[in-house]
């Protein structure tokens, strides 16, 4: 049942905040995920609607001083269509391009499916190879206070964040990759439209006189939240990429990776594809940067 | 147009070529307003005064009601009325008469029907169901036929304490004996999957039943004569007193051929409300509650010499039967057709069986199980041609029919295009050069993998007389104006059968398209007919309306005559003139032809009505007839990738060729394969209804997988035209087979690529990774 007491439609950030803190408040922006789910009966409404799609500060793409910045409400279609990012971060726009489709894209906003925390979630993957903080901005002693939190501190299981009630996430920043940086996504799926991940893998790095190093690997649907495999990054980091680095790192991450059974796919299966995808993204990287030396 | 002199006059008359629309492309007369989002479907009426029902659906598989509390639910401002299955007679419909409406005593499946309330708005009716109190008493449920078969298993209706639903048995020749005699027998299992129409309109109905206690019904249905008699057992009335009426629909595909729960349900609440009442499904409920194509399991021996001759075909099919029986258990009718008549095989046996259990249950879905059938029958083909070591093209060639032949369950193949249909699908797309190179490629390295694989078929294309008739009536009339209107028992569900209609009528008319009406949604002004199934429609309603079409010619003509010095053999009629056949030159306007006619001193209307019944039987009680009217056949050719670190399988190509008889209309045939092709490519690769412990864990296309635009492969159609002797048109139905053959040329195209094969649909990426998995040792990966 729709049970919505309340409807606000805030400006600013600090507008949207000042309506959170009074509490019992459910945020929409573009709705692809929340409005399924109550359908669904997954989710339900909070006795207050915050519909935040006014908030122009939460717009827009932009860089200063080789800090980039995207606002909570870009949709997936800004970031798809951004001439800066298709020039800097070409993995960001790679993301967008395998989400949903062009309906979903143009409503759909970055907060938005970082918030939803699907462990298939797709722009978490590139974004966890950028090392990424998300700002989240709240209400407290009568003035907006902020708070900066690195993306993989912030999922914590399925559908879960450590936003707090009153928090808003305002937008995602991340630092200019150092020179040399290659990164790529790779998606799963038996239709290539409108695909929920069976396995997403993000791969980055940079070569450095033969030798891997800052590597970045990001895996989507293989555990509770988008998954930093750390242990596999520590395989490959400073190693030259042999056959044997390739084999090991194929091991690391099936050994990495917890999927689960479900109505999409195995364990096994999701095992078997993260090893697929991370060699195809080490043959990938090879190519890029043999290309580029 | 162009004009001649007349004698010493100096007006001159026009003169008109014979033009012909038949086989040309002709848009949908529906097309324009349904992509300018003009058309009112089904799901967007509005009636005066109506309210909103909505279904309590139980949340076991199978349990005993205890007791249902509705006091909340009647007490919510804005309900009319609650209704549960004690509040109303028992009343038993269905095809067995084993269902209905409000279930009572107990519960048997995931679906079934507590209770029902009609509300102000669809959001009371939802509040109110989320009121109702039901206390169940669970009972061990059974899911799968095998088990539902053994002694002592859970009994799903207490009179059928064994659990057996409808069975089927054919046999022709001594199996025993021709399996001694064959050189080599393969025997192999195949099990094929719940798949679900996805119609993009989902489930909806307005009953209307009024004072004088006649029931008007706005029905999705695609065979309203026969709707009625169905549907009037479960409300309690008479058939006679229930008025159908077709708005347009968002797609039905075999799953609008029987009456469903939801539709008696929502005239028992008119009923009691005095009042209309609108019910429709959310998407979510469209896939829990509407029929699926049958799943089953098959057991299949086969024998062959090693010249190539066939020599014996046995069957078991094992049905999952589900709580109640709708059409999915009886699609042993013509997927039988299939397994025993097609290719020449001289020893044939079919033996079919469907167990109740508490799963969802099964109906029609396009193809009928032939789907099954085929799936199965063209993946065995492929094996026996290897066995002997044939190539699938030489191998199914040997065993083609010719025409004339009869099978064993007497369909006559007069004017048999098997042969031909294999030869141009071999010849277009060099299918023995590429077969052999993929084969050998298969032991190579490389992480995609090309193949080519064939499937064929036979469908019923003359019909299927399944009931005592299986014609149509066609009432045409022509106004003052040379505007006509054809009446006609044909139902349009989107298949295009309007425009069909339309070009049948101008073809003898010599009308243009814009001045022809159809009506045929209404069963009080239509005249009988079927239905739209069994790849029917433009058979036999094209054929009723060409027989009404060409009365009406004859009528105008002899008027023409009879104040004519031409005969009204050598008059034709085009672009609304009267004409001399041979030179064209126009005797006389059309419409004004009529309105001589119609204010003479003995006034005429030109208004006729025709029924046709195609030539075919119903079957005898050994399974044997010519049940329809004419056969057809395809071949069908898929080229694929197949990504053997992933298991994705990529069909790259399909070519299709099929005996169509002829073309009536061009875009018309092209859409249907076209449509039918997608049907099976999910069928073939990733569609699948997953249903465990009697729950739909897959209910929303998220997760049940229809193919999109960009997986669809590059599609080539080839038709084969031969002027069908049975039909006066010459066309033979064609909108089934391009759902039904091209799914086990896919698989036959993964085993030429891969060297797997697999015996159950569909061939996901991951069931192909894991079979390629198992053969190799993990390490070479």
């Amino acid at each position: 049942m729709i049970n919505i007491e309340n409807y606000h439609r805030p400006s600013s950030i600090s507008e949207a905040v000042q309506l959170l803190q009074q509490g019992e408040a459910t945020i929409v922006a573009g709705g692809t995920d929340l409005t399924p789910q109550i359908e669904a009966g997954a989710r339900q409404f909070e006795s207050t609607l915050i519909n935040i799609q006014r908030v122009e500060e939460m717009r827009g793409i932009s860089v200063t001083s080789g800090r980039y910045r995207i606002g909570g409400l870009t949709t997936v279609t800004d970031i798809l269509e951004s001439t800066t990012l298709a020039a800097d971060i070409p993995v960001l726009v790679e993301a967008a391009d395998h989400f949903a489709s062009p309906q979903i894209r143009n409503a759909a906003t970055l907060a938005g499916n970082l918030c939803n925390a699907s462990p298939a979630g797709d722009m978490c993957i590139p974004l966890l190879l950028l090392d990424a903080q998300v700002e989240l901005v709240s209400w407290i002693d009568e003035s907006v206070s902020t708070r900066r939190l690195a993306l993989c501190d912030f999922f914590i299981g399925p559908g879960k964040t450590v936003l707090q009630k009153n928090e808003l996430l305002t937008a995602v920043e991340f630092k200019q990759p150092v020179a040399g940086f290659s990164a790529s996504f790779q998606k799963s799926g038996p239709r290539p439209a409108l695909e929920i991940s069976t396995v997403a893998m993000g791969f980055a790095g940079v070569l450095e006189a033969g030798v891997l190093r800052g590597v970045r690997i990001a895996i989507g649907a293989v555990a509770p939240t988008p998954l930093r495999a750390t242990a596999t990054e520590l395989v490959l980091e400073g190693r030259s990429l042999n056959e044997s680095a390739i084999a090991q790192a194929v091991e690391a991450v099936q050994e990495e990776v917890k999927p689960i059974d479900d109505v999409r796919a195995s364990a096994w299966y999701r095992t078997h594809l993260s090893g697929v995808y991370i060699r195809r993204a080490l043959a990938l990287f090879q190519g890029v940067t043999a290309h580029a030396a | 147009m162009s004009s001649i002199k007349m004698g010493k006059a100096i007006q001159t008359s026009p003169v008109f070529e014979k033009k012909t629309i038949i086989g040309q492309r002709v848009t949908k007369p529906d097309a324009p307003d349904k992509a300018s989002g003009r058309t009112v479907y089904i799901n967007d009426m509005v009636l005066p005064r109506m309210l909103f029902g909505k279904i309590l659906h139980c949340d076991r598989v199978h349990a005993k009601i205890i007791s249902i509390d509705t006091s909340a639910a009647k007490a919510l401002a804005g309900v009319h009325a609650v209704l549960t299955g004690y509040d109303i007679p028992e009343l038993k419909f269905g095809p067995t008469r084993d269902n209905r409406t409000l279930k009572a005593g107990k519960v048997r499946c995931i679906r079934d029907e507590v209770a029902a309330v009609a509300a102000e708005s669809e959001q009371i009716a939802a509040e109110a169901i989320g009121l109702i109190k039901v206390e169940y008493e669970d009972l061990p449920p059974v899911f799968s036929p095998t088990e539902a078969l053994k002694q002592g298993a859970p009994v799903v209706h207490e009179d059928h304490p064994d659990n057996r639903s409808l069975s089927y048995e054919f046999s022709h020749g001594d199996v025993a004996a021709a399996e001694v005699n064959s050189d080599i027998v393969i025997e192999h299992e195949f099990e094929v999957p719940y798949v679900t129409h996805c119609c993009m309109g989902p489930g909806c109905v307005i009953a209307d039943f009024e004072t004088n206690g006649k029931l008007t019904m706005y029905s999705q249905t695609q065979y309203p004569y026969n709707y009625k008699m169905d549907l009037a057992p479960a409300v309690g009335i008479h058939p006679g007193d229930i008025r159908v009426i077709q708005p347009p629909v968002g797609g039905a595909f075999g799953s609008k051929l029987d009456v469903y729960p939801f539709e008696p349900i929502c005239a028992l609440l008119s009923k009691a409300v005095g009042r209309p009442v609108k019910l429709t499904f959310s998407r979510e409920e469209e896939f829990i509650n509407s029929p699926t194509r049958q799943p089953a399991e098959f057991k299949i021996r086969s024998g062959v010499n090693k010249d190539g001759t066939l020599t014996f075909r046995s069957v078991d099919c094992l049905m999952n039967n589900g709580a109640y029986t709708s059409w999915g258990p009886t699609t042993p009718v013509i997927q039988m057709r299939t397994f025993t008549g097609h290719f020449r095989v001289p020893v044939v046996e079919y033996k079919g069986l469907a167990a109740y259990t508490n799963s969802v249950y099964a109906g029609s879905f396009r193809g009928y199980g032939n789907v099954q059938a085929t799936f199965v029958t063209a993946s065995v083909m492929d094996m026996l041609a290897e066995a002997v070591g044939m190539d699938p093209i030489a191998f199914r060639l040997k065993n083609a029919q010719k025409p004339g032949e009869v099978t064993p369950q007497g369909s006559k193949l007069d004017d048999c295009k098997l042969r031909e249909c294999i030869e141009i699908a071999a010849e277009k797309t060099d299918f023995l050069k590429k077969y052999k190179l993929y084969a050998q490629d298969r032991v190579n390295a490389g992480r995609i993998k090309h193949g080519i694989g064939i499937a064929t078929s036979i469908h019923n294309a003359g019909g299927a007389k399944i009931h005592k008739s299986d014609g149509c009536g066609s009432i045409l009339k022509l106004d003052d104006y040379a505007r006509a209107t054809l009446i006609t028992g044909a139902s349009e569900i989107g298949q295009g059968i309007d425009a069909v209609l339309s070009q049948i009528v101008m073809e003898e008319l010599g009308i243009p398209m814009s001045d022809i009406t159809i009506v045929n949604n209404d069963t009080a002004l239509g005249p009988w007919d079927v239905g739209v199934h069994a790849s029917r429609t433009t058979f036999v309603t094209g054929n009723s309306a060409l027989r009404a079409a060409k009365a009406a010619r004859k009528q105008i003509l002899r008027a023409a005559a009879r104040q004519s010095n031409v005969s009204a053999e050598q008059m034709d009629l085009r672009e609304g003139h009267v004409v001399q056949a041979d030179n064209g030159v126009s005797i006389i306007k059309l419409d004004k032809l009529l309105r001589q006619m119609h204010f003479a001193e003995e006034p005429e209307l030109v208004m006729v009505s025709e029924y046709y019944e195609p030539d075919s039987e119903l079957e005898d009680k050994n399974h044997v007839g010519n049940l329809s009217a004419t056969w057809a056949h395809g071949a069908y050719v898929a080229e694929v990738e197949v990504d053997t670190e992933t298991g994705e399988v990529k069909v790259v190509k399909m070519t299709a060729v099929q005996d169509v008889g002829r073309v009536i209309n061009r875009l018309g045939i092209e859409g249907q394969m076209e449509g039918g092709i997608s049907v099976s490519l999910g069928y073939a690769l990733s569609e699948q209804l997953q249903i465990k412990d009697g729950k739909v864990l897959n209910p929303n296309f998220r997760d049940y997988k229809v193919p999109t635009a960009p997986e669809t492969p590059e599609i080539e159609l080839h038709f084969v035209e031969s002027d069908c002797k049975a039909s006066p048109l010459g066309c033979k139905g064609i909108a089934e087979l391009p759902a039904i053959i091209p799914a086990p040329a896919i698989a036959n195209a993964v085993y030429n690529a891969i060297g797997v094969r697999f015996f159950a649909p569909p061939l996901t990426p991951e069931k192909v990774a894991r079979a390629l998995h198992d053969q190799v040792p993990d390490n070479t990966q």
